[in-house]
């Protein structure tokens, strides 16, 4: 058995269910307006973050900075173990020339003779 | 609301689009009055511009928010209303529009519903509302009050029955009689 009461409101429900609602061009407005209110502005996105390595790199400069470091090391070693005699020459004049220096004279060592163990 | 919360402000008009339908039909049909429902409207959608930028819930999430923003902020000026009108005040039809139901009577009802709504406890007429004005499940409308389903039921058979018999004692003003 149904009850009047409620089929009238179900029939009410129904009806403003079925209700057609457009927002005014007005009301469009204000809402926007609003949101350009508070919307945040430039908004600076987080950098990702770098590992060590990475950030190391940055400090010196970058990549370019790193094969101009290896070139230079490189070099260094270079003439480390064969200098120009031009290097050599100015070694020479800085810090004079390679002398050689016998704490213990040769023939000492000739007549000791060689050693042996016990 | 990512991109909202970055600065593109064609965000903002495409949720608008997308949301103020919704939300400024429940509030209208909850309020009954076309002034009332845009103003709560436009609150609503205030308060979601302001909340875009910590919002960390997809976007099916939003309308739920949006439900339950719009259902408060009607409840609060129910509330209000309630303290104003007594039912055997004659509801004042809404003002004619062409977005409104043409028919006068239908106004007429829809104003007796939503002063009747007025006369429910906040949490009864927010679940009945939710229920038959927006014709949510009773699972969707535990999510939005954030209640059991059993709740939901409780709440919606007690509210639907206390309209019933608010509605039932100006059938005749409303023109139910003649039906």
């Amino acid at each position: 058995m149904t009850d009047p009461k409620k089929d009238d409101l179900d029939d009410l429900f129904a009806d403003m269910r079925n209700l057609a609602v457009v927002p005014s061009d007005a009301l469009m407005t204000r809402v926007l307006s609003d949101a350009a209110t508070v919307q945040p502005q430039n908004v600076v996105r987080d950098r990702p973050r770098q590992d060590i390595w990475n950030r190391m790199l940055e400090a010196i400069g970058g990549w370019p900075s790193l094969g101009g470091l290896a070139a230079a090391t490189v070099a260094g070693i270079w003439v480390g173990v064969a200098p120009p005699t031009s290097v050599q020459d100015i070694t020479a004049f800085l810090i004079g020339d390679q002398e050689s220096l016998e704490l213990i004279p040769t023939e000492v060592l000739l007549v000791a003779g060689d050693f042996v163990d016990g | 609301m990512a991109a909202f919360a970055n600065g593109d402000q064609q965000a903002a008009r495409i949720l608008t689009q997308r949301l103020l339908p919704r939300v400024l039909a429940q509030a209208t049909r909850m309020l009954a009055n076309p002034t009332e429902a845009e103003d709560v409207a436009q609150d609503a959608m205030m308060r979601l511009w302001k909340i875009a930028p910590a919002w960390r819930q997809d976007e099916a999430q939003v309308s739920t928010w949006l439900y339950r923003v719009v259902a408060n902020l009607c409840t609060d000026r129910l509330r209000k209303r309630r303290g104003g009108l007594s039912l055997d005040q004659v509801a004042e039809p809404m003002d004619s529009a062409p977005s409104v139901a043409a028919n006068m009577q239908t106004q007429t009802r829809m104003k007796a519903l939503s002063d009747a709504l007025a006369q429910l406890p906040e949490r009864q007429a927010q679940a009945v509302a939710l229920r038959h004005l927006e014709g949510l499940s009773n699972p969707d409308i535990a999510q939005i009050m954030d209640i059991s389903v059993r709740s939901v039921e409780s709440l919606t058979a007690r509210g639907k029955r206390a309209l019933a018999d608010l509605m039932a004692g100006r059938k005749a003003e409303l023109g139910y009689d003649d039906d």
